[in-house]
């Protein structure tokens, strides 16, 4: 039995406590005046330079795949056996990153994790980004982009529909549902925010683009009701979306009998290293974006530090993948997948597999330590570990298992071409162009939600919000 | 006194609490529909406002469950039904492989319902002629300020008394709004009407499609292609009276690079001659031929002991036997054609010349077994 | 305890007495085969619920999640059902020579098997378990034990411990549910491998820890214990009910669809046993009672908060989790899917030993972690 005098009071030890979400005094009209204010002043010189590499980077990409387009595949790396390569491998990377903007955006959410609603905004534009970056590379890889048209079930003069049974198919709609329903999540949370500048900013041109983008949002009690429950039910549907999306792409590989791919581990593992992936992604464009926007008292020490707490908990979930995919490889007793396994950890590409568990699980352990946690030069050191790691993850699983098969006759070492890496260095301009021009012309920082959250912002009969 | 050009009457509070406090007082005077205006939503306002519960979540629930049975209908109706094809071993209505495509478009249906159904259906929005957009309290609505308007609900609106309620209940600020401006064209209804317009366009257009390539060739005279007055191979045919499409060659029909051998028995098959010398290449030829073929049954030194007949009982001829040494060629040539009791014929495998070259290596063979002195000195004097 | 507990109590003294009657017979006269089967069944059973109620409180430490301390202490006590379930587990290794052919002498003439044959053999396999279970024991004795001794000495030390503890603890946890799952479940048919096994049987056990706790709460509830625990902290039990139901049939469909793909015979073997005959009513019956029902009894928001249907879900899990590992491990007896007087006599013995003890469990002390400096947060937190 509990009775009111058993139960502990007296205030909690500081140890226990959360550091607060907001520093300084945050109010609302605080809020909109420091973050709404980008898209009307010009940018600092260093947002220039940064767009300068970033085209520059994006220019150099896009010509390597006109080139690819005008001549053919053979300009790539990709070869019998190993028929996928940087291709599939970009696909993967972009469209792993992509996930943590959705985990942030709705499972958060769901969770009611408060922390989420600074980052959330810059997290969902991530997502589509790196979901566009990702919808280049199988768009390119089949050779004849112009018929790419063909892999929709469009009733046609030749009779055929496609073939529902190919994972690759299951893939086009997976990621295809994922961009629409993150950009329409996106939007939804912009609407109420683009309401705010339409009605703030001086310039006539603006306002009538803000009053288009913003559809005549009015904050009324009524609308806020439908709207409240949009985002949750779109929040729900975005988690299913999260699993799903990276399982269907694991089933590319693991729907096959390619030694080391047919693991039914695969769906999970390949979740649970999207959002690794992504989360190292958001630390390290959060980090520059607070420094540079000067947004220190709203993306505070406290969000990189329970993100880096994420990022430790994915790692030890990698960790735990990758010895089950080692145990599994001696415990079957299948010749083929454990020598896939020692050419991971010693055949020609032995220094990726290494590279990769260093990066991925080693390196991220410093994430214990509250120090690391909370300095820039760690987190961004591990962040970047992680993602050349994760790169480097998808490099081992595509490559190594088809570079020795079944048959010796067809083993082959796999190079790539100055191709291959101008078009991945391309994405990463088109990724980070992208992420410039909405720290631009967007607010970067979902306003309405956390104005929503600052101490006082609820009505108090229903309680004060903590952190 | 009431003014009947007027469509609402707002007023602005500073606090969530300040708002949350007037909307009893106010609603208690019953002197319109209110409506509230935050800038973020509040908890507990739909309660205090009394709406009806929002039916989105129902809506979304059957989309979803339409996206669901759509997409695994579609997928089986074209797997299974209109063209099935047999990929990776599967069978065509496998239901296995229809389900994460059906999961996605599951989530697609209830998405946009979710997302375009809040906006356009329930919230009504875009509309940019309402008059809160237009008013000097938006300023504040969209930033930190709270209001509570009385909307006027038809004929009898009274202003004044609406102001009073305001001020007595807190406001900061009254203003009056006018009525909506339903001038801006872009509305949901708009949008409604378009993207269904665009949506039923998409639908003749597929199902047009469809028509076309599914039943447009069966309607004669596109039927022609496919039924074409012709003989078809291995096909029954009326035009004949015993119905066979195909026929049998007409008797005596010699086949294409056939050329028939002029004798009727193996006797009389020795009048043959061997058009071939007997050079070391015929020889070699002749060799391998019968290492390939003869030398299974009939032994390497064609003596009739095999490798390969034990097995099977039958007793292939010992060539070195007196009778085969008298056998004319012709007859030889005769056998490898023909066959002989078990021997089957060997004509469908070899050519005429080949099997004259086997003739000369089987004599060869014959004459190495059974030489005399006068064939060695013949070869040392060579 | 009011006589309406003292009967219900009782009535279950007297229905795991008519168990072990029958429990003794079976082991008399059901044959070795069938006796170990149940035995395994109900050793992994109470294993899972026990292991998932602890996940569920370390969990909780490891992210510190406020609104669930008022019911945190449900999960600690029906996690002391891993004190039963190391005697009841180290008993099972007399299911090893039985039904595990790994352990068997012909292992080391069979291609697979011979490799591996010193893993799979019986000290190696109990060695594993009993490390397994201390380390556990070990768990609940830092994570419970601490929790009630927090109790008494109102000392925020134990949160810290806790919050330190709690990765450590998802090590062991990830050990154990693997280990349990390769060895003492994949392992009745060694050649035969899924490396997502130890994810699946998480699934399911999360969801039974989930499910017991729910069915505590609102027994408790029923007897106005458990002031301040209101709708608000029921849809969130609710809500991760519907949540992983969706988790599990996730994992479990991903499983079947990648094999029945690739269709490699001695990956197919395992579903081929499972959907002919008998046993594909089973499978179906599974689908439809682990997935199609609960989730959709539970897609609604109202449904997630509403005690009377939370209960019938619950209750329905807990039946959907049992009819899961029997589907795990009874395929392994020829002949189709058993039921009759052994499964229905363990069964009696092992759910009336179950609920009593968790009951006696829930008896005892406080019914909230009443020296939790997050107590009062808890009991205000509001959806």
């Amino acid at each position: 039995m509990s009775s009111d005098a058993a139960i502990r009071t007296g205030a909690i030890p500081e140890r226990l406590l959360e550091p607060p979400l907001t520093e300084g005094v945050v109010t609302p009209g605080s809020l909109d005046d420091q973050v709404l204010a980008f898209p009307d002043r010009r940018p600092p010189k260093q947002w220039y330079i940064g767009l300068a590499i970033t085209l520059t980077a994006l220019v150099i990409g896009f010509g390597f795949i006109g080139y690819t387009i005008a001549t053919g595949i053979g300009v790539w790396g990709n070869n019998s056996p190993v028929f996928w390569a940087f291709d599939i491998i970009n696909f993967v990377f972009w469209v792993g990153i992509g996930h943590a903007g959705t985990l942030i955006s709705a499972i958060l959410f769901l969770f009611r994790k408060r922390w989420r609603n600074a980052i959330a905004r810059f997290a969902e534009a991530m997502t589509i980004f790196a979901v566009m970056c990702a919808g280049i590379f199988p768009l390119i890889h089949v050779g004849r982009p112009w018929l790419a048209f063909w892999l929709f079930p469009y009733p046609n003069q030749r009779g055929v529909w496609t073939n529902f049974r190919s994972p690759l198919l299951w893939d086009v709609f997976a990621v295809s549902t994922y961009f629409s329903v993150s950009l329409m999540f996106w939007f939804l949370g912009l609407v109420p925010d683009i309401a705010s500048m339409r009605d703030r900013t001086t310039s006539k041109v603006r306002k009538t683009i803000y009053t288009v983008l913003s559809l005549g949002w009015r904050g009324a009690a009524s609308h806020w009701q439908h709207y409240e429950k949009a985002y949750l039910l779109l929040a729900g549907l975005a988690t299913g979306l999260v699993l799903s999306v990276h399982s269907v792409v694991s089933f590319d590989f693991a729907t096959s009998v390619v030694p080391g791919w047919h693991m039914t581990i695969f769906p999970p593992y390949f979740v649970a290293g999207a959002i690794f992936a992504g989360f190292s992604m958001v630390v390290i464009v959060l980090v520059v974006v607070r420094e540079t926007m000067q947004l220190k008292n709203l993306i505070t020490m406290r969000h990189l530090d329970v993100m880096n707490k994420v990022i430790l908990g994915m790692s030890c979930l990698m960790g735990y993948s990758y010895m089950m995919e080692g145990f599994t490889a001696w415990y079957s007793m299948n010749e083929y997948l454990h020598h896939t396994f020692m050419n991971i950890i010693s055949g020609t590409y032995g220094w990726a597999g290494w590279l990769t568990i260093s990066c991925n699980i080693f390196i991220p352990q410093l994430l214990w330590f509250k120090k690391c946690r909370t300095s820039y030069f760690w987190m961004i050191f591990v962040a970047l570990a992680v993602t050349v790691g994760m790169w480097f993850e998808r490099f081992v699983i595509i490559v190594i298992s088809l570079h020795q098969d079944y048959l010796p006759s067809a083993w082959r070492i796999y190079k790539p071409t100055m191709v291959d890496f101008g078009v991945l260095l391309g994405s990463f301009g088109l990724f980070f162009t992208l992420v410039l021009l909405f720290a631009r012309v967007l607010p970067v920082i979902a306003t309405t939600e956390v104005k929503a959250i600052l101490p006082g912002a609820q009505p108090s009969h229903h309680g004060d919000d903590h952190e | 006194m009431s003014s009947g050009k007027s469509f609402a009457v707002l007023g602005l509070f500073d606090t969530p609490d300040a708002l949350m406090g007037a909307i009893p007082q106010v609603g208690a005077k019953k002197l319109g529909a209110l409506e509230a205006y935050t800038p973020y939503p509040l908890h507990g306002i739909d309660d205090a406002l009394e709406r009806r519960r929002s039916p989105l979540g129902g809506m979304v629930l059957v989309m979803g469950i339409l996206g669901a049975i759509t997409a695994f209908g579609f997928e089986y109706w074209i797997s299974a039904i209109d063209y099935p094809i047999v990929t990776g071993g599967k069978a065509p209505s496998s239901w296995e492989a229809f389900v994460p495509i059906m999961f996605e478009v599951t989530v697609l249906f209830a998405t946009f319902t979710a997302g375009l159904g809040m906006l356009l259906l329930l919230n009504k929005l875009p509309f940019f002629g309402h008059p809160v957009l237009s008013s000097d309290a938006i300023k504040a609505i969209t930033r930190d300020r709270f209001a509570l308007a009385i909307e006027s609900e038809g004929e009898g609106f009274d202003t004044e008394a609406a102001k009073a309620a305001l001020l007595a209940a807190g406001a900061t600020q009254i203003e009056v709004l006018p009525e909506p401006d339903r001038g801006p064209f872009l509305t949901s209804d708009y949008i409604l009407r378009v993207a269904g317009g665009i949506f039923a366009a998409c639908v003749v257009a597929g199902l047009a499609m469809y028509g076309a390539v599914k039943l447009f060739p069966v309607l004669p005279p596109m039927s022609h292609m496919e039924d074409q007055p012709r003989l078809n191979a291995q096909k029954a045919d009326p035009f004949f009276k015993d119905g066979f499409g195909m026929r049998m060659p007409v008797a005596g029909t010699v086949a294409r690079g056939y050329l028939p051998l002029g004798v009727a028995s193996q006797d009389e098959a020795a009048s043959l001659v061997n058009p071939l010398p007997s050079s070391p290449q015929v020889l070699a030829a002749g060799k391998k031929i019968f290492h390939n073929r003869c030398e299974l049954c009939h032994g390497a030194l064609g003596n009739g002991v095999p490798t390969l007949t034990a097995a099977y009982g039958a007793k292939p001829a010992n060539l070195q036997a007196q009778q085969f040494r008298d056998y004319p060629d012709g007859k030889i040539f005769w056998v490898i054609t023909m066959g002989k009791n078990a021997m089957p014929s060997h004509a469908a495998d070899l050519t005429e010349t080949q099997r004259w070259e086997v003739v000369h290596y089987v004599r060869a063979l014959q004459r190495a077994q059974n030489a005399t002195d006068e064939d060695v000195k013949e070869a040392g004097a060579r | 305890m009011s006589q309406q507990n003292r009967s219900t109590t009782n009535l279950l003294r007297g229905t795991l007495a008519i168990g072990a009657v029958g429990v003794v017979a079976a082991f008399l006269k059901a044959g070795p085969e069938r006796f170990w089967a149940n035995w395994l069944l109900w050793f992994v059973l109470l294993f899972t619920v026990g292991v998932g109620s602890l996940f569920i409180v370390a969990l909780e430490h490891l992210v510190n999640a406020k609104w669930s301390v008022p019911i945190r202490r449900i999960p600690e006590r029906i996690a002391t059902l891993l004190i039963p379930v190391v005697p009841i587990g180290l008993l099972a290794i007399g299911a090893l020579p039985v039904l595990f052919p790994g352990t068997r002498p012909e292992a080391l003439h069979n291609k697979i098997l011979a490799g591996k044959a010193f893993w799979l053999s019986l000290p190696f396999v109990s060695v594993r378990t009993v490390i397994v279970l201390a380390l556990l024991i070990l768990g609940l004795v830092v994570l419970v034990g601490g929790s009630l001794k927090q109790d008494q000495t109102k000392d925020p030390a134990f949160n810290i411990r806790a919050r330190k503890f709690a990765p450590a603890f998802m090590a062991i946890f990830a050990l154990a549910i693997t280990l349990v799952a390769f060895d003492w479940i994949s392992g009745l048919t060694p050649e035969w491998y899924s490396d997502i096994f130890g994810v699946y049987l998480f699934a399911g056990a999360f969801l039974g820890g989930l499910a017991a706790t729910s069915l505590a709460v609102l027994h408790l509830k029923d007897q106005d214990r458990l002031e301040g625990v209101r709708k608000d902290h029921l849809y969130n039990l609710g809500g991760f009910l519907f949540a992983f139901t969706v988790f599990w049939s996730y994992i479990g469909f991903a499983q079947y669809m990648l094999m029945w793909y690739a269709n490699l015979p001695d990956e197919v073997i395992y579903f081929q046993t499972r959907l002919t005959g008998g046993w594909h009513v089973v499978t179906v019956m599974l689908a439809f009672l682990h997935f199609v029902m609960p989730f959709f009894a539970l897609v609604t928001r109202d449904a997630k908060g509403d005690g009377s249907r939370l209960r019938r879900v619950a209750y329905l899990m807990l039946a959907a989790h049992i009819l899961d590992i029997y589907w795990l491990i009874f395929p392994i007896l020829p002949g189709g899917p058993h039921f009759s007087w052994p499964e229905a006599s363990f069964a009696l013995l092992f759910l009336s030993g179950a609920i009593l003890w968790v009951r006696g469990a829930l008896q005892k002390g406080e019914d909230m972690p009443v020296g939790d400096p997050f107590l009062k947060e808890g009991l205000e937190f509001r959806l």
